[in-house]
C-alpha cells in the first residue's frame, strides 16, 4: 500500500509538470504551427486545418502560401519587428537598470523584512494591467498630476507633454515587467555570500572594483533570466505602446492582431507568431548550447 | 523552508494571481436556475443600452439575461468565427455581420415573429440590409457616422473663425494639421472608417475598392501624420473632454459622450461634432442571432421588446446615437432629434455612404496600406 | 621597543549586547597566535574588527606602529582566511590567488611568478587554471591560503582554518600551516573553537568567553596553570574536587573535602578557605593495591574507552567524587585483559591545580 502511494507520488510528481506543459504549452504550439500551415476561407473556423483527423483517416496537407506571403511583403513586417525588438530591449536594459539596485537592497537587508519587501514588488500584479497604465496616464497627461504639481510649484508655466513619448511607454513597460526582473536578479543575489564580498573588500578591491569583478559575474545567472523574463512578453507587448505611445509605435504584436482580426487571416497570423517565436528561441537555444559546450 | 523554493513558491503564487486576474471573467459565468422564462445571453457593446432596460425586460418577461460587453466589433467577431461562443443575441455593424453570416455564424431573422418590426425606419433598415446582402440578417438597433470632433475654443484660437468646421481638411488637410499639432490631433484606429473618407475627401468615391484609391488614402494620411497624437479608437473621448487633445476623426456616439463629459466636469472645454460636407460612412449596428444559439425564442422576444417605440426611445436618450426606430422619434429628445450630427439633414444625407463588404484580398490591401501609414515607413 | 600589533581597551556593542569586553593583547611579528573559546565568545568579532569589517565602540589597533581606526578592509597590511574559504567560484584558482595582486596593480608578469611561487608554496603546482568547485576541500582550504598570502599582509587572520576538514586531513594541513608560517615568518591570528588545535598550533592562546580575553598564555601555561575554572575546564580533560583550606602541614596544605588530600603550591591559601582542586587525567594512577603513597585511596571504575594510546577510566572515590583518569599504554596492552572493577589511585601533590571557587 505504501509503496504503491510511493510509485503514484513519483508518477504525480513527474508527470503534474509534465502535462501541464505538454497541455497549456506544446499542444497550443502545435495548433499554431497547424494553423500557420492552413488555408485561411471564410467559415467557421476560418481555415482549413492542414492536419486533420477525420473519417479518411489522418491527412496532411500543409500550405506554405502563409509564408510566402510574409517573404513577400518581408518589409511591412521587417518594420515593425524592429520596432518590437528595439522595445524590448530597451525596455529589458531599464528594467534591468532599475532592478538591480532593488534587488540588492532587497537581499541585503534584514532577513524578517525580505519577504515583506518581495510582497511589496508583486503587489501590483494584483491590479490589472490595464488599470494600472490607465492610472500611469493620469498621472503623466497634460491636466495630470505631475503637471498640476510642477505647474502649482512654479517649475514650469506650461504642461510638460509626457504622454505621446518614449518617456510614458517605457514608464508603462518598466512599470509592468520590473517585477520579473526583480525577483530572479533578488534569487541570484540572496545566495551571494557576503563573505566574498568581503573577501574582495580585505584584497584591496574598492566598491567599484567589487560589484565589477565579483557581483556582477556572479549575478549573471539572475540577469539572464529576469532579461528573458521581460524581453520575451515585451517583444509580443502592443496594448502599452499603443495606450502611452504616439503613433509612430507600429508594433509586431500589433501586426498579428490586425492579421487576425482585420484581416481575418489567422493562418498568416499563426505564421508570423511561429516566425517571432523562432527569431527569439532559437538564440537562446544556440546560446544554451554553446554553454554546455563550453563546460564539457 | 529553503529560500530557492520559497522564491519558487512565490513565483508560482504570482504567476497564479496574473493569470487569474488577467482571465477574462466574463467566460466563466455561473449557469443560474432558469425559472419559467428561460434564459438569455446577450453580447452587446459596452455603454450601449439605458441603465435599466435590462432588469424592465426581466421583470416582464421572466426571463434571465446574461449580458457581457465587448468594445470591438473583432473581439466579438473572433468569437463567432471560433464557434460555441454561447450567445444568443449579439449586435455586430453590418459589414463585420456580412462576413460572419458569409462563413455561416449567423442565422437568419424571421421578421414575422417580431411585431415591433414594423417601428422600423424602412429606409435606414434598407441601407444596412444592401450591406449586409440579406433582408432576414437583423434589425438596425443604432446607426451613426465618422465625422470630426474638436474643441471649440483651441480650434478656433488657432485657425481663426474661419476655420473649416464642416470639412475633412479641418485635420486631413497639412496646413490646418500643423497649426493644430500642439493642441493635440487623434484619428480612430480603424481603417475602414477612416480610409473611406479620405477617399472622399480626395475626391474619389468613398466606396472605392481600388488599390490605387486607397493608396492615396495611405499617401494623404501620411502628410498629416507627423502632426498626429496618436492613433487609438478609445483614449480620444476622455482626452478631448480633458482639453488634452483638440480634434479627432470619430464615431458620433463617442463624440457626444465626449461633449457631455466635458460638461458635466465643467471644465470650460466645449466639444463639438460635425459630419463633413464632403460626406462620409454610415455605419449601422444590427441585433443578429448566433447560428448557434440556444434561446432563439428568448432572443427574438428581446429583439421585440428592444423594438418598441418606449424602448427604443428610453435607450437614444441615454446613449446618443441615432436609433433604427421610426416610431419612437415622438420619445426622444428633441435636443438630440434636431443635432445635424446625430440625425443628419436631408442635404447631408445626400453624401452619406455605405462602404461595401471588402473582399479578403481587399482587406489585405486596407490593412497594409493602414499599417504602413501608421508605422511611418 | 613597541609590541609589533597592539591591541588595546577594544570593545564592541550590538545593541545591549557587548560582544567584545575590554580586551588587550599585544603580539610579537612572527608569532602563531590563537583566539580559543567556545562559540559566541566574541572570538570571530574580535577577528573581524582586526580585519576592519567591524567598527570598534571602544578602543584601538595598531599595526607595527600605524593606527588602524580609519583605514579601510581594503589598505590594512591585514588579509583573513574565512571559514567557509569564500573562494571566487567564477574564477579560476590563478585568478583567486592574484586577485589581491590585480587590484594593487602590479604588472602581469610579476602578479604571474608571484602565483606560481604561492601555488608551489601550497603544493597545487599545475592547478591554476581549475576552479575552485571542482577541488577536494584541503585543496580549496590551500587556494585560500594562499590567496590571503598573495599580498604579503604584515598580519594574517584565520577564521577556524580547519573546521571544514576532515580530522586526517586536519593534522596534516595543521603541520602544514605551521611550516608556512614558519617559513614566511608572518604574524598569524587563529580563531578556533578546538582547544587541541589551538595546543598543537599556537606560539601563544588567548582564551575568550562572554566577549573577554580571561587568559594569555603559552600551550603549555593555559594548560597546567589555567586561571580559572572555565579554562581549566575547556582546555583539555579535568577533574574537579572542592574541598576547604585546613591547615599548613609540613611542606604540603591539608586540604579537607570528601577525603583529605595534601597540595604542594606556591599559591598564599588562607585557613577555612573553599577552593576547587583540579586534576588532569593523566596525572592520576590507578593501580590494583594499595602502594600506600600520599594522596591514595580506593575507588571504584563506573566506565572505561579504550584508545589506543591509552584507556581513560571513570571512577568514583570516597564521598562519591568523580574523577577521569587515563592510563599511558607504555607496555603493549593485553588484548582481553580484564579491566578492574575497584582499584586505588593516587596523584603527586605538586600536580593539583588550585583555584579559586
Amino acid at each position: 500500500m505504501n509503496y504503491f502511494f510511493q510509485k503514484f507520488g513519483r508518477i504525480l510528481v513527474i508527470w503534474l509538470p509534465l502535462g501541464w506543459l505538454l497541455l497549456f504549452f506544446m499542444f497550443p504550439l502545435v495548433e499554431m504551427i497547424n494553423v500557420s500551415f492552413s488555408e485561411a476561407r471564410r467559415a467557421v473556423p476560418p481555415y482549413i486545418p492542414a492536419f486533420q483527423i477525420g473519417s479518411g483517416g489522418f491527412t496532411f496537407s500543409p500550405v506554405l502560401d502563409n509564408y510566402l506571403l510574409i517573404y513577400e511583403y518581408w518589409e511591412d513586417y521587417l518594420w515593425p519587428a524592429i520596432n518590437s525588438i528595439r522595445l524590448a530591449f530597451f525596455s529589458t536594459l531599464y528594467c534591468l537598470l532599475f532592478a538591480y539596485p532593488m534587488a540588492w537592497w532587497i537581499a541585503r537587508s534584514n532577513k524578517s523584512i525580505q519577504h515583506i519587501l518581495l510582497i511589496l514588488v508583486l503587489m501590483p500584479f494584483w491590479t490589472s494591467s490595464l488599470l494600472r497604465m490607465y492610472a500611469l496616464i493620469g498621472l503623466l497627461n497634460p491636466n495630470g498630476f505631475i503637471n498640476d504639481v510642477l505647474i502649482w510649484a512654479g517649475i514650469t508655466v506650461t504642461p510638460i507633454q509626457m504622454m505621446q513619448t518614449d518617456f510614458s511607454i517605457y514608464s508603462g513597460m518598466i512599470l509592468t515587467y520590473l517585477p520579473l526582473m526583480i525577483l530572479p536578479l533578488y534569487a541570484s543575489l540572496v545566495r551571494l555570500d557576503v563573505s566574498i564580498i568581503e573577501a574582495a573588500a580585505d584584497l584591496g578591491a574598492k566598491k567599484w572594483d567589487i560589484f565589477r569583478t565579483i557581483v556582477l559575474p556572479l549575478s549573471i545567472p539572475g540577469i539572464v533570466a529576469g532579461s528573458l523574463l521581460v524581453f520575451i512578453p515585451a517583444v509580443g507587448e502592443f496594448v502599452i505602446p499603443a495606450l502611452l505611445g504616439g503613433p509612430e509605435q507600429l508594433m509586431l504584436g500589433k501586426v498579428i492582431w490586425t492579421e487576425f482580426f482585420r484581416n481575418r487571416d489567422w493562418p498568416v497570423a499563426a505564421a508570423i507568431a511561429i516566425i517571432l517565436i523562432a527569431i527569439i528561441i532559437l538564440p537562446i537555444v544556440y546560446a544554451r548550447y554553446q554553454d554546455r559546450e563550453r563546460i564539457s | 523552508m529553503e529560500r530557492s523554493n520559497l522564491f519558487l513558491l512565490i513565483g508560482v503564487i504570482a504567476a497564479a494571481v496574473v493569470i487569474f486576474l488577467n482571465f477574462d471573467s466574463s467566460n466563466i459565468k455561473t449557469s443560474q436556475v432558469s425559472e419559467a422564462g428561460g434564459e438569455l445571453k446577450i453580447y452587446n457593446w459596452s455603454d450601449y443600452i439605458a441603465e435599466d432596460t435590462i432588469s424592465n425586460f426581466e421583470a416582464e418577461t421572466g426571463i434571465i439575461v446574461t449580458y457581457d460587453m465587448y468594445d470591438s466589433n473583432e473581439v466579438l467577431e473572433a468569437k463567432m468565427l471560433a464557434g460555441s461562443s454561447g450567445y444568443d443575441l449579439v449586435v455586430p455593424t453590418a459589414d463585420f455581420l456580412a462576413r460572419g453570416r458569409e462563413a455561416g455564424a449567423y442565422q437568419d431573422m424571421d421578421l414575422s415573429r417580431i411585431q415591433n418590426a414594423s417601428n422600423q425606419d424602412p429606409e435606414i433598415q434598407a441601407q444596412a440590409d444592401r450591406m449586409v446582402g440579406s433582408n432576414s440578417a437583423g434589425l438596425v438597433y443604432m446607426w451613426g457616422s465618422t465625422g470630426i470632433a474638436y474643441n471649440e475654443d483651441m480650434v478656433v484660437e488657432r485657425l481663426g473663425d474661419d476655420a473649416p468646421t464642416d470639412s475633412w481638411s479641418l485635420i486631413l488637410d497639412p496646413a490646418n494639421a500643423a497649426k493644430l499639432e500642439d493642441c493635440g490631433i487623434a484619428i480612430l484606429d480603424a481603417p475602414t472608417d477612416v480610409l473611406p473618407n479620405v477617399m472622399t475627401y480626395l475626391g474619389y468615391p468613398g466606396t472605392s475598392m481600388e488599390k490605387s484609391h486607397f493608396e492615396a488614402a495611405g499617401d494623404a494620411l501620411s502628410a498629416i501624420r507627423p502632426y498626429l497624437r496618436y492613433i487609438n479608437s478609445s483614449q480620444s473621448i476622455n482626452d478631448i473632454a480633458n482639453g488634452d487633445i483638440c480634434a479627432a476623426i470619430m464615431w458620433s456616439g463617442d463624440a457626444f459622450q465626449a461633449a457631455y463629459r466635458a460638461e458635466e466636469a465643467e471644465n470650460g472645454h466645449v466639444i463639438d461634432y460635425y459630419i463633413p460636407n464632403e460626406g462620409t460612412n454610415l455605419w449601422f449596428d444590427v441585433m443578429a442571432i448566433p447560428a448557434d444559439a440556444k434561446n432563439v425564442d428568448n432572443a427574438y422576444k428581446f429583439v421585440d421588446y428592444m423594438m418598441r417605440a418606449d424602448v427604443a426611445a428610453a435607450n437614444v436618450n441615454y446613449v446618443w446615437y441615432a436609433s433604427g426606430n421610426e416610431a419612437a422619434r415622438p420619445d426622444i429628445d428633441p435636443e438630440i432629434l434636431s443635432h445635424p450630427g446625430i440625425y443628419p439633414t436631408e442635404k447631408a444625407k445626400e453624401k452619406l455612404f455605405v462602404t461595401p463588404v471588402y473582399d479578403a484580398q481587399t482587406d489585405r490591401i486596407v490593412t497594409r496600406v493602414w499599417n504602413r501609414f501608421s508605422a511611418g515607413n | 621597543m613597541a609590541p609589533f600589533i597592539r591591541i588595546q581597551n577594544i570593545s564592541k556593542k550590538y545593541g545591549k549586547l557587548l560582544a567584545v569586553d575590554n580586551v588587550s593583547f599585544n603580539l610579537e611579528k612572527g608569532e602563531l597566535f590563537s583566539l580559543l573559546g567556545p562559540s559566541g565568545c566574541g572570538k570571530t568579532t574580535l577577528l573581524r574588527i582586526l580585519a576592519g569589517f567591524e567598527i570598534t565602540t571602544e578602543g584601538y589597533v595598531e599595526i607595527d606602529g600605524q593606527d588602524m581606526v580609519d583605514v579601510d578592509p581594503a589598505d590594512r597590511p591585514v588579509n583573513i582566511m574565512f571559514q567557509n574559504y569564500a573562494l571566487f567560484p567564477h574564477m579560476s584558482v590563478s585568478n583567486n590567488i592574484g586577485y589581491g595582486l590585480k587590484r594593487a596593480s602590479l604588472p602581469d608578469n610579476e602578479i604571474k611568478s608571484r602565483v606560481s611561487e604561492l601555488l608551489e608554496l601550497v603544493h597545487l603546482n599545475g592547478m591554476g587554471e581549475r576552479k575552485p568547485s571542482t577541488l577536494s576541500g584541503g585543496q580549496r582550504q590551500r587556494v585560500a591560503l594562499a590567496r590571503a598570502l598573495a599580498r604579503r599582509p604584515k598580519l594574517l587572520l584565520l577564521d577556524e582554518p580547519l573546521a571544514a576538514l576532515d580530522k586526517k586531513l586536519r593534522s596534516e594541513t595543521q603541520f602544514e600551516l605551521c611550516k608556512i608560517q614558519e617559513q614566511l615568518g608572518t604574524t598569524f591570528v587563529v580563531v578556533t573553537h578546538d582547544q587541541e588545535e589551538a595546543m598543537t598550533l599556537s606560539t601563544r592562546i588567548g582564551v575568550m568567553n562572554n566577549g573577554k580575553l580571561v587568559q594569555v598564555g603559552t600551550p603549555n601555561e593555559i594548560y597546567e596553570q589555567p586561571q580559572t575554572t572555565f579554562v581549566a575546564d575547556f582546555v583539555g580533560e579535568i577533574s574537579f574536587i572542592e574541598v576547604t583550606v585546613k591547615e599548613q602541614k609540613g611542606p604540603y596544605w591539608l586540604m579537607q573535602g570528601a577525603v583529605p588530600i595534601h597540595v604542594s603550591t606556591g599559591a598564599k591559601l588562607r585557613i577555612n578557605q573553599k577552593v576547587n582542586l583540579a586534576l588532569r587525567p593523566e596525572k592520576i594512577s590507578l593501580t590494583s593495591k594499595s602502594t600506600g603513597k600520599i594522596n591514595e585511596f580506593p575507588v571504584k571504575v563506573i566506565d572505561w574507552a579504550f584508545y589506543g594510546a591509552g584507556t581513560q577510566y571513570r571512577v568514583v572515590g570516597p564521598g562519591g567524587i568523580n574523577l577521569k583518569l587515563y592510563e599511558s599504554h607504555n607496555i603493549p596492552s593485553k588484548s582481553n585483559a580484564r579491566q578492574p572493577e575497584t582499584g586505588f589511585i593516587n596523584f603527586s601533590p605538586d600536580s593539583i591545580i588550585i583555584l579559586e571557587r
